[in-house]
């Protein structure tokens, strides 16, 4: 029986920026039930490797597979299979927490969204706060929601840009157990992370970069 | 030394620190200060005396223009409408901002030390207040001159306007001090009065004497009660500049270079979201809804929610609903099609906040699983709709200006409204200025290619899709401007 394929493959992939090649020649894979961490110093390229997999950027060279299918952030079925958590999510100012979650849950049609989604507020700790707008949020509780909102909605792989931002303690050994959870669950999960014990808790595969 | 002498010296002490710390950092030598305000002077003097011979020659023209009755009437009731506006305005000013503020520094240095806080208030309100006399009192002297009224009555009247804008200054500080929610019913109330004043202008329902009664002893009587009722007010808002809080003190200082910054790049776009998100942080919390349908309906159904959460944003377009038929009722033709196009253009920026925070977040845009036109044209579905419905309630308007059928008519005012909500996605879908782009020299430095055209975003779009209708037979109008919106609309929904 021949193996399984990746769920994730990632071949010779390069972005340059004008004369600089931020990345040059990476290859990697996510295979299903596993999880991959990019590690590197500020500025090795792991939040540019992340972007290039998740579409949201063009590599400049290089290919990147979701599933024997190359990776096209219009492509709605790659917005089903793929969760992503990066810098770049802002929410609307003016509906609450549980609003969000449900709008998330409700757009991906999962049945019973309002049991995935009072599950999930619990797990993250974001129960008070459910009527909360974004805005009055602490930078750790939107955080937490950010995370939730991967979690509420059906996926394959799950991209976290520095998951750790910002968590406390208590946020960071939840999320590692989420991680693991996944990862048994079949998923795949890839991360870029400078947190060595969350690395070391959930990872499978570590690619440096820089 | 009594504990006031030794608040108002400690504070004086701090601003001599102040003072003392920017004294080495000084940018300007004097000379070159005195230079600059030379210039500045200058200036002020040369463009304000060709602004008043613009306004004298307006004067003029218009007077010899406005020859209808329906015309003389409204000259005659603008400087009153003008005022109201005027005085509207100024309240939602004053409330945004506070009135009274501290930047940033001054908020984390001085109004956290332990020191009475009215002598370092007390500079900012006198400012904030004569510029609200100054401002509405100047305004409302151009006006009163372009009604034609005689000099002293335009006086008359710009002093008294200009000491209403100050007691909107010394209510709204307060409001601010004490809480409540005088200030913003006082909004609404006044700009309740003015719209009321425009629908009673459309319906030629209108009192005999609209033009105020020329200089006599009523007049000084208004004047004196208007100034006992500002010095009164003055006096328990200056009482009352302890009491506010620092944090409503630092909220306007945050906001001011917040849109300093987001004018300096004529981001209007900028401006809005920080406006809108300044508005929910403030109400911190809603009464969520959960439930409704699924898929793209979702984001449809948000904005249902919105509706009923936000009702201004649908109050405003309902009362903006007056100035087509005020065009129709001033004779204006086919402009008002034009007038209705940019109103529905203005009034459905409001409607449309969920289309500007997808267009701004791809983050949030990934969380989705549909393709990026198919959630934008989930945003703009109901915008659309209560546009297409305001423009409908146009038709009357339009049949009224314009010599077509009631058919025509209706076909138009739809038209109208999808023009109008169209524009409002080019103004909300638009990418800001570009800095990392090649910039384009210009006497205020370099700067991107785009920037200026910022200013005409959405007008581009309106006079696109109104030109038809201006141009063509109505039918035929529609038809294309029907066809170029749906092209303009699938090119914004698309754009990456």
């Amino acid at each position: 029986m021949p193996p399984k394929p990746p769920l994730l493959r990632v071949r010779g992939l390069r972005r340059r920026f004008g004369e600089v090649d931020v990345v040059k020649d990476l290859d990697f894979d996510v295979p299903a039930g596993k999880a991959v961490a990019l590690t590197g110093r500020n500025g090795a390229g792991k939040s540019t490797v992340l972007r290039c997999v998740t579409g949201a950027d063009r590599p400049t060279a290089g290919t990147v597979e979701l599933d024997g299918v190359a990776v096209d952030e219009r492509s709605p079925q790659i917005r089903r299979d793929l969760a992503v958590v990066m810098d770049d999510m802002d929410f609307f100012p003016d509906l609450s927490v549980v609003e969000h979650l449900d709008l998330f849950a409700q757009a991906h049609r999962v049945g019973d969204p309002e049991a995935v989604v009072d599950a999930v507020l619990a797990e993250v700790g974001l129960v008070p706060q459910s009527a909360q707008l974004p805005g009055t949020l602490s930078s750790g509780q939107r955080r937490r929601l950010a995370l939730a909102s991967a979690f509420v909605r059906p996926r394959r792989l799950l991209v976290l840009d520095e998951p750790e931002q910002r968590l406390d303690r208590a946020g960071l050994d939840w999320l590692a157990d989420r991680l693991a959870a996944e990862k048994a669950d079949g998923l795949g999960v890839l991360l870029a992370s400078h947190d060595q014990t969350l690395v070391e808790a959930v990872v499978d595969n570590v690619v440096h970069l820089g | 030394m009594s504990r006031r002498t030794s608040a108002a010296a400690e504070v004086r002490a701090l601003r001599g620190q102040v003072r003392e710390w920017r004294r080495g950092r000084a940018e300007l030598s004097v000379m070159e200060a005195v230079s600059e305000a030379y210039i500045a002077i200058f200036a002020t003097v040369m463009l304000g005396s060709m602004a008043v011979s613009v306004i004298l020659n307006l004067r003029s023209a218009s007077g010899a223009a406005c020859t209808s009755t329906t015309c003389t009437t409204a000259r005659e009731l603008m400087p009153w409408l003008i005022g109201g506006v005027e005085v509207a305005l100024c309240l939602g000013v004053a409330r945004l901002f506070g009135p009274m503020l501290v930047s940033p520094a001054v908020g984390t240095w001085l109004v956290s030390a332990p020191v009475d806080r009215r002598p370092l208030l007390l500079p900012r309100f006198l400012g904030t207040g004569s510029v609200a006399f100054l401002v509405g009192g100047v305004l409302a002297a151009v006006v009163g001159t372009l009604a034609g009224f005689p000099t002293a009555t335009i006086a008359a009247f710009a002093v008294a306007v200009a000491a209403v804008c100050l007691c909107t200054v010394t209510l709204s500080t307060v409001v601010q001090a004490r809480g409540g929610r005088a200030a913003q019913v006082a909004t609404w109330l006044v700009a309740g009065v003015v719209w009321a004043a425009v629908v009673a202008l459309v319906l030629q329902v209108l009192p005999a004497q609209r033009t105020p009664p020329s200089f006599s002893a009523v007049w000084v009587a208004a004047l004196v009660v208007a100034g006992l009722v500002a010095a009164v007010s003055g006096w328990r808002a200056v009482a009352d500049l302890p009491r506010i809080h620092r944090d409503q003190l630092a909220l306007g200082g945050r906001l001011v270079p917040s849109l300093s910054g987001a004018l300096a790049t004529l981001d209007l776009a900028l401006i809005y979201d920080i406006l809108v998100s300044r508005r929910w942080l403030a109400r911190s919390t809603v009464r969520s809804r959960r439930g409704g349908p699924s898929g793209p309906l979702a984001l449809v159904w948000r904005d249902v929610i919105r509706l009923w959460r936000s009702p201004q944003t649908v109050v405003v377009p309902a009362a903006a609903l007056v100035l087509p038929y005020l065009g129709a009722t001033l004779g204006i033709g086919e402009g008002v099609l034009l007038l209705a196009g940019v109103t529905g253009f203005l009034s459905a920026l409001g409607l449309c906040s969920a289309l500007r925070v997808l267009s701004r977040t791809p983050g949030l845009v990934r969380c989705l699983p549909f393709e990026p036109w198919e959630a934008r044209a989930a945003t703009l579905t109901v915008p659309a709709l209560v546009l297409v419905g305001w423009g409908l309630a146009t038709a009357p308007a339009v049949h009224a200006a314009m010599p077509t059928t009631w058919g025509a008519a209706l076909g138009l005012g739809a038209a109208v409204g999808v023009a109008g909500v169209v524009a409002a996605a080019r103004w909300m879908t638009a990418k800001p200025p570009n800095y990392d782009r090649p910039l384009v020299s210009s006497p205020a430095g370099g700067v991107p290619p785009t920037l200026f055209v910022s200013l005409l975003r959405g007008f581009d779009v309106l006079v696109l899709l109104l030109a038809p209708m201006l141009l063509a037979s109505p039918s035929n109008g529609v038809l294309i401007s029907l066809v170029l919106a749906g092209i303009v609309a699938g090119v914004l929904l698309n754009r990456r």
